[in-house]
């Protein structure tokens, strides 16, 4: 991609992605659903996942799954309102940046 | 897997059990059929170690170009200003990269260095003794080989001569001086054998056994 993608916009699509599922969803799947949207190195994503932890956006539990235990990450609550200010916070930046881009012209 | 476990073994437990919990999972739930492809995405175990390591710090950010870190971007920008006093910011920057590390590293060396001197003294005086326990005995087979000969011919003459006075003492003298020189016979033939022969291989061995070192560090050929 053109772009770059920003640590907070990196976490922000992390929050999102992990948000859509109420039960959590594992590793693998996260990173999956991720790369649909950006690209980006397989490895990048355990240090994101661990940060989001320790910062307490995100908590896991394990469960058992085929035989083993799969380690689960669930949003909590400090990470929803996170996600929600990087959605606010996206929608005006978008907003401003489209502006620019069909010429209305109209950016303060 | 087990190549991850040992690149980590200096992380704390728990930290190193997350990773290679996580990594566990990821492979598990890619499947055996992905296999191949997500280790050719990840890369090396190495490579992987170094994006957990570098996660840990806490100055660095993940983008999707991998790993930045800031301090750093900011330096490089910085530097290209050329203006000197932007540059010995830079280096001061780049310095206090990790201040703690540095500083128990050198707290580590300084705590080991009771430990370690007398390590490294071990082999020395063992090296140490054994050269001068062979020297030693070299000194002695040399010495006896001219001083077991010399005595006898000594006794030999004194017993001679006390065969005059009294024949008992003479001859007793006289045949103590025949096996000595005799026996230092014997030794002179074993020390012209030693200095002829195992001295030049012990010094051969000696010589071995220090290019031994060097050679594996590739400074002889």
């Amino acid at each position: 991609m053109v772009f770059n993608t920003g640590a907070a916009l990196l976490d922000a699509i992390v929050l999102a992605v992990v948000s859509m599922d109420a039960e959590g969803t594992y590793g693998y799947k996260i990173t999956q659903d991720v790369r649909q949207v950006i690209e980006i190195s397989e490895s990048t994503l355990y240090p994101v996942l661990r940060r989001l932890l320790k910062d307490g956006c995100l908590e896991v539990y394990d469960m058992e799954y085929g035989g083993r235990n799969r380690r689960y990450y669930k949003i909590t609550d400090a990470g929803t309102a996170q996600l929600n200010l990087y959605i606010a916070e996206w929608q005006t930046y978008a907003a401003k940046i489209t502006n620019i881009f069909t010429g209305r012209g109209n950016y303060e | 897997m087990e190549m991850l476990e040992r690149l980590l073994k200096d992380l704390p437990e728990n930290e190193r059990q997350e990773a290679v919990q996580y990594y566990n999972d990821y492979f598990d739930d890619a499947g055996p059929e992905n296999e191949a492809q997500v280790i050719g995405e990840l890369g090396s175990p190495a490579q992987v170690a170094r994006t957990i390591r570098e996660g840990m710090s806490e100055n660095g950010e993940y983008t999707e170009r991998g790993y930045e870190d800031a301090r750093f971007r900011d330096s490089q920008e910085l530097s290209s200003d050329c203006c000197e006093e932007t540059l010995a910011g830079t280096s001061q920057k780049k310095k206090e990269h990790n201040p703690w590390k540095l500083l128990s590293i050198l707290l580590l060396c300084l705590l080991l260095l009771p430990v370690i001197v007398p390590l490294c003294m071990i082999p020395l005086i063992i090296v140490a003794a054994v050269l001068i326990g062979i020297v030693g005995m070299f000194i002695g087979i040399g010495v006896a080989a001219v001083v077991l000969p010399f005595t006898g011919i000594i006794m030999i003459g004194s017993g001679f001569y006390n065969l005059f006075f009294s024949p008992g003492i003479g001859v007793t003298l006289g045949g103590v001086g025949c096996l000595l020189l005799s026996f230092g016979i014997l030794v002179f033939l074993l020390a012209i054998w030693v200095f002829k022969t195992l001295i030049p291989l012990c010094i051969r061995c000696i010589v071995a056994l220090i290019r031994y070192p060097l050679r594996k560090a590739g400074v002889v050929k």
